[in-house]
């Protein structure tokens, strides 16, 4: 913090001067940013350029798009279609799941809400093996809620779901990713003001428009820009899908983790790269239209 | 364009309870056809209540509401046809200023040329003709509740409500609204109600104020009457300011103040004769003149505030060092300078007795 | 602002309160279980308690958490407080930067660690908390920024700038206190990020708490499980303790800084 003597020089008042003088200004307004800038450099932005310099790379050094056009073939490819439909419908149950939730959680006392939101953060960022254990624990061939629900009757082994198929990484997902949308979602229903659902009474407004032309409307900006974020965070999942599937379901993420780790083949690492690199296409994409539906978002007051 | 339903709203022996907390108790008001009534008390005194069941929006209630005759206690909010103003931010905020004030014509089926005439015409009635395309948050505290009294409007509601509609905006702001409200009721001339806690908007806008306390009306009377004629002493002292001078209670309608009889207005408390209690007079009902410091009314002049064409004169009794208020013209004012010893004399007739 | 829930929220409720406590139910039994799988008894846990690995990885974590919190504060308080003061400008920009981490999944990430670090940055389990603190930075950016927008900074300051302070001592007595809660906001998430994560540390080959609890289920599963149940129980109490009582904390906290 030593080098940090600039901020008072540009601490006048807060309006910025605009326009004359700025090509002046603003090498010396950016000189206190250079620590947290140089950090930035080093850790986040150097690492990337690596990947993306390494996913154009042959394994003989020269440059090359076959990693791109392999990673979109064979397993590879189909790793990505399983790992983009797997984070869509987890997303949506998500997303729906947890605006229920949430929509219920808003009614009570203030002392609930705060012991959800905690509980949520809590369970939001479950993963990994602790997450697998304790669904085969439920839900396993042998375990507690299979036991239960088949002395009701319903074997829930009686078809083809097994916790390691598609349908059971999705169940598990759903762990975290409901408990995700109720954090997220929750401060955008508690600002939807109560005088807006009597307003539409007195003017003779019913439920159903009450909810179809004010409610949905002011909320569907923030449900679907969570959803993405629901996505996202499923698509790039993998300490859990590790834990749960052991290699039986093709996820980009395990696929890129077994080719670096060298557990296939040698001489794939540059395959990885630039399946790492079509990830990070695919969250930009997605963040892209985050950062769109909150653009139009200000709509709101 | 005045509306064709006058209606006359009666409220019969109203009573609310939350929990514990009574928030009404028989409560009775009636409003005749296009008159404006403020219910006017501090919070948690129950107007808002009153309010409120009357738009349908509390229910769980005792007594009667009539309109034009019947008895619509029973029936939901959304078929009352009642138009309401709230404090504030309640414009839906992902419509346009016009969508907003044509929402009620929309849920009535209204077909889209009609009601976005119709949406318009208010617009226009509330000064905003030309911001039908904005948005809720681009528009100020003042224009958003000017849009919500014209959404309000538009449904030609058979009461309009106001619900503290001025109170979350600036001084300023808030008289020229109020004006422009009292034009547009009378314009329009629809039964209204109106809550407010501040005494002197109460007073600037209403046909008739009522005066609430602890879940009871306690006076609903023209607000000169309010003012002039309270008719406790709770409401003396809410409304306006009151001086308490020391009385001394000769027969059932006559005092003494000062030496100087005064005729004792029926109260609800009995006076016993022969006993003391306060008298309350008004700081414009009583004067000054020099005097030598002598005698019961004798005081000095403590401090003067000017406030315009009045200056507030503020005087220490020589008796018994209880402080008064006096007002008059600041013209008058100028000859009691600070220090000064002075004779307080009372021009009022009849005054209320605080037992 | 209570209101009456009706029949579907309290079916709602129901199912999800069902959903997610009986897998912690059914973990909680597997881990009493006794070797002969009929009684139960508390030897999983004894035995996770015994091995070397559960103090050192641990540890491990421990020390990386309180290193990924000191440094976010060192990095993100003097770079937010000035987006706040003189370099309004850039704020926008910093703000994209942070929001980055958001789109890069963490594998793609530590792929490109992997490749990009010099060996005597790799040689230490340390080189995870710089890590860390990239990966929480939207999170650590917004809680920070939030709590700087609801104070009046600029005067603070001014304020005490006047009195003499240097711009270091302003933000140790000054700005850190008042905004103590968001402070505690981002120490929070830097922490739980850094407990809990997987990915960074597992394809960088380093041994954390995490790690290791994934090592030892492939020898001893109910450990494991004994493990994973203690993790989420503690930390979920440790989270609610923090959220219900603050009140206390808060007024304390006001108190010392009106001293």
């Amino acid at each position: 913090m030593a080098e940090r003597t600039g901020p008072q020089e540009g601490a006048g008042p807060l309006p910025q001067k605009r326009g004359k003088n700025k090509g002046k200004g603003t090498f010396k307004s950016l000189l206190p940013l250079l620590p947290f800038l140089a950090f930035i450099a080093y850790f986040l932005v150097f690492p990337l350029t690596f990947i993306v310099r390494d996913a154009f790379l042959s394994n003989d050094g020269h440059f090359t798009w076959l990693n791109f056009e392999e990673c979109f073939k064979g397993v590879y490819g189909h790793s990505f279609y399983v790992s983009l439909r797997l984070s869509f419908i987890s997303a949506m149950i998500g997303a729906v799941a947890g605006s229920l939730i949430a929509s219920a959680i808003v009614k009570t006392g203030s002392r609930t809400r705060k012991a959800v939101a905690a509980t949520s953060s809590v369970l939001a960022n479950t993963g990994g093996v602790p997450l697998a254990f304790m669904f085969l624990a439920g839900f396993g061939a042998e375990g507690l809620v299979t036991k239960t629900l088949k002395a009701l009757g319903w074997n829930i082994y009686g078809g083809s779901f097994t916790l390691f198929s598609e349908t059971g990484i999705i169940l598990v997902y759903c762990f975290f990713q409901i408990p995700l949308m109720v954090l997220i979602f929750s401060p955008a229903l508690e600002n939807v003001k109560p005088e807006l659902r009597e307003a539409n009474d007195s003017l003779g407004g019913t439920r159903i428009s009450y909810f179809s032309r004010i409610a949905v409307p002011l909320l569907f900006p923030a449900f679907l820009s969570t959803s993405l974020l629901l996505f996202a965070n499923s698509f790039s999942a993998y300490a859990t899908a590790r834990a749960m599937t052991a290699g039986t379901l093709p996820l980009m993420p395990l696929l890129i983790g077994n080719l670096v780790d060298g557990n296939v083949l040698a001489n794939q690492e540059h395959l990885g790269h630039a399946m790492a690199v079509s990830m990070i296409g695919v969250s930009i994409i997605v963040m892209g239209v985050y950062l769109l539906v909150l653009r139009f978002s200000k709509v709101r007051s | 364009m005045t509306t064709e339903n006058r209606v006359s709203v009666q409220l019969k022996g109203l009573r609310k309870v939350y929990g514990d907390a009574v928030a009404l108790e028989n409560f009775n008001l009636e409003l005749a056809p296009g008159e404006l009534v403020a219910l006017l008390g501090p919070s948690g005194c129950g107007k808002t209540t009153a309010l409120r069941i009357l738009a349908g929006l509390d229910t769980d209630h005792e007594g009667q509401i009539i309109i034009n005759g019947k008895d619509i206690a029973s029936i939901p909010a959304n078929k009352r046809n009642m138009g309401m103003v709230f404090q504030a931010y309640s414009l839906f905020p992902t419509m346009t200023v016009l969508e907003n004030v044509a929402y009620g014509l929309r849920v009535r089926r209204v077909d889209k040329e009609k009601r976005r005439v119709k949406a318009q015409e208010l617009l226009e009635l509330v000064g905003l003709g030309n911001m039908g395309n904005r948005l809720a948050h681009q528009l100020s505290g003042g224009q958003q509740q000017r849009v919500a009294l014209a959404r309000a409007l538009a449904i030609q509601p058979n009461v309009l409500l106001l619900d503290e509609p001025l109170s979350a905006l600036d001084a300023q702001v808030r008289t020229q609204l109020r004006d422009e409200i009292k034009r547009i009721q009378t314009e329009v001339g629809t039964t209204t109600l109106f809550v407010t806690h501040d005494q002197e908007e109460a007073m600037a806008i209403a046909d008739r104020v009522g005066v609430m306390r602890h879940g009871v009306l306690e006076q609903c009377a023209p607000p000169q009457e309010i003012y002039l004629n309270p008719i406790n002493v709770k409401v003396a002292k809410f409304v306006g300011a009151m001086n308490l001078l020391p009385a001394e209670i000769l027969s059932a309608n006559e005092l003494r103040v000062f030496g100087q009889k005064l005729e004792l207005r029926a109260s609800d408390a009995a006076a016993p004769t022969g006993k003391t209690g306060m008298a309350l007079i008004r700081p414009e009902q009583l004067s000054l003149k020099l005097g030598d410091g002598k005698g019961p009314a004798s005081a000095t002049v403590v401090s003067r505030t000017f406030l315009g064409p009045l200056t507030r004169i503020s005087v220490r009794m020589v008796a018994d060092s209880s402080t008064l208020f006096i007002s008059m013209p600041s013209a008058q004012a100028l000859q009691f300078v600070e220090g000064s010893s002075v004779d307080v004399q009372i021009h009022a007739t009849s005054v209320l007795l605080d037992a | 602002m209570k209101k009456k829930l009706n029949v579907v929220n309290y079916i709602v409720l129901l199912g999800a309160t069902a959903f997610f406590v009986f897998p912690l139910i059914a973990a909680t039994e597997f881990s009493l279980r006794a070797k002969n799988a009929t009684t139960h008894n508390f030897d999983n846990y004894i035995w996770v308690f015994k091995q070397d690995g559960f103090k050192t990885t641990l540890g491990t974590s421990f020390r990386l958490a309180i290193l990924t919190a000191v440094a976010v504060l060192i990095l993100m308080v003097p770079t937010i407080v000035y987006l706040h003061l003189g370099g309004a400008r850039w704020k926008r920009f910093i703000e994209f930067v942070c929001l980055v981490p958001l789109v890069v999944p963490v594998i793609s990430f530590a792929l490109g660690v992997q490749t990009a670090f010099p060996t005597f940055l790799q040689s230490t389990v340390y080189e995870l908390s710089f890590l860390y603190v990239v990966i929480s930075l939207p999170y650590t950016y917004r809680a920070l920024d939030v709590g700087l927008s609801s104070i009046p900074l600029l005067t603070l300051v001014e304020a005490s700038r006047a009195s003499g302070a240097s711009m270091r001592q302003t933000l140790m007595f000054v700005v850190v206190p008042t905004i103590r809660s968001a402070v505690n906001g981002a120490i929070f998430l830097a922490v739980a990020l850094s407990l809990g994560e997987f990915t960074l540390a597992v394809l960088l080959h380093w041994d954390t708490f995490p790690t290791w609890i994934a090592n030892i289920s492939q020898g001893h599963i109910l450990g494991a499980i004994s493990l994973s149940v203690l993790a989420l129980v503690g930390s979920w109490l440790l989270v609610l303790i923090v959220a219900i009582a603050p009140k206390s904390f808060g007024s304390n906290k006001t108190q010392e800084v009106a001293a």
